[in-house]
């Protein structure tokens, strides 16, 4: 074999390899794997200049136009809280209490961040929309069917996941993101 | 035999990792200018777009919040400075982030910045004044976003919003 045969193989599987496993890294969700909570998620530099190349690439994709945490922080949940994938055709509930901002909301999207098409035309449940009960606690169910009380649909996809969006989080917050009081995301029956 | 093949697998090597770096570098930039362009069918260039509240049937953004209302303007520094001009919404949470090709936030401002009062930016590059009475955030890129996000909690409230956001303002001066 001719040697400029062998570096054009080489490098074509180079440039191909190398690619490959950035698409493939960039496709990894919405964390930047520093942060876990749970099972949420974050990263302390998304939107800023501190990122990573990789973050940025990550945040663009799959979070594009994300505001830095001082501004308002991200926490997404691709699992339940005992580590299983979160399934459209089961029923869970998120539980939490008070959290450490000014506003929060949680929505539940499918694929690298759309909205689930489902009949209620409900796509997150804000802060406004739970009933708090005296010690600041609150739940509300995610389902492929109708519930009683306040419920977010899944459409029953195979797959989704759920964004909190926390708001003027507090210092503390900001600063250790692992250590805040987060909600629990409880799997129950599954079709 | 092997011998043969040991320097171009080392160019292959250097050219993967070079691949690997750009893919990387390059991703922000193009999916920023594929939201450009996405959002500048809304409008014209440094002027405000002021979009319905997003369901699933209308997403053009990755990610969006169905909760807040999203003002966008398609800045364009190369001609002159942008001013953004924001209204204060009363009693809901509302901020103005500046994002650059890069997708790096240069500025955000939110209510709680101003203390309600409005937000008077000016996106301004490198050798261009800035006009008395705005706050000057600096671009490194000619083209970007202005993006406005206001809180529609509960959302029956958005036609009040929705009139008052129809105040602010991008412009190029």
């Amino acid at each position: 074999m001719k040697t400029w045969y062998r570096y054009g193989i080489c490098i074509a599987l180079g440039l191909l390899g190398g690619g490959a496993v950035a698409v493939q890294q960039v496709r990894g969700g919405l964390n930047d794997g520093l942060v876990s909570n749970g099972p949420w998620e974050t990263g302390k530099s998304f939107g800023t200049v501190d990122a990573s190349t990789l973050t940025r690439a990550k945040v663009a994709l799959s979070g594009l136009l994300a505001l830095p945490a001082k501004e308002a922080m991200y926490f997404t949940a691709q699992k339940d809280s005992d580590g299983r994938a979160l399934d459209g055709r089961c029923n869970y509930v998120v539980r939490g209490g008070k959290l450490d901002g000014r506003w929060w909301s949680v929505t539940l999207y499918e694929g690298e961040g759309w909205l689930v098409k489902n009949a209620a035309k409900r796509w997150s449940v804000p802060a406004s929309a739970v009933a708090v009960d005296e010690a600041g606690g609150w739940s509300f169910i995610v389902s492929p069917s109708a519930q009683s009380g306040t419920w977010l649909p899944t459409g029953s996809v195979p797959k989704f996941d759920l964004t909190l969006r926390l708001y003027h989080p507090s210092t503390t917050t900001i600063q250790r993101p692992e250590a805040a009081q987060l909600p629990t995301i409880e799997r129950k029956e599954c079709a | 035999m092997m011998r043969r093949w040991i320097f171009p697998i080392l160019a292959g090597a250097v050219f993967g990792l070079g691949a690997h770096q750009a893919t990387l570098l390059a991703t922000p930039y193009a999916l920023m200018q594929a939201a450009l362009m996405k959002v500048g069918k809304q409008g014209p260039a440094n002027q405000f777009a002021f979009a319905p509240m997003t369901t699933a049937e209308n997403q053009t953004i990755v990610r969006p919040s169905p909760d807040l209302s999203y003002s966008t303007c398609v800045f364009d520094v190369s001609k002159g400075p942008v001013l953004v001009d924001v209204q204060p919404v009363p009693g809901h949470y509302w901020s103005v982030s500046i994002f650059d090709a890069r997708t790096d936030v240069a500025a955000v401002r939110s209510d709680r910045d101003t203390k309600g009062k409005a937000a008077r930016l000016a996106l301004v590059k490198a050798g261009q004044a800035v006009p008395a009475g705005y706050e000057p955030v600096r671009v490194g890129y000619d083209r970007g976003l202005v993006l406005i996000r206001i809180l529609v909690a509960p959302a029956s409230t958005f036609p009040s919003v929705d009139a008052i956001r129809r105040k602010s303002t991008c412009r190029q001066v």
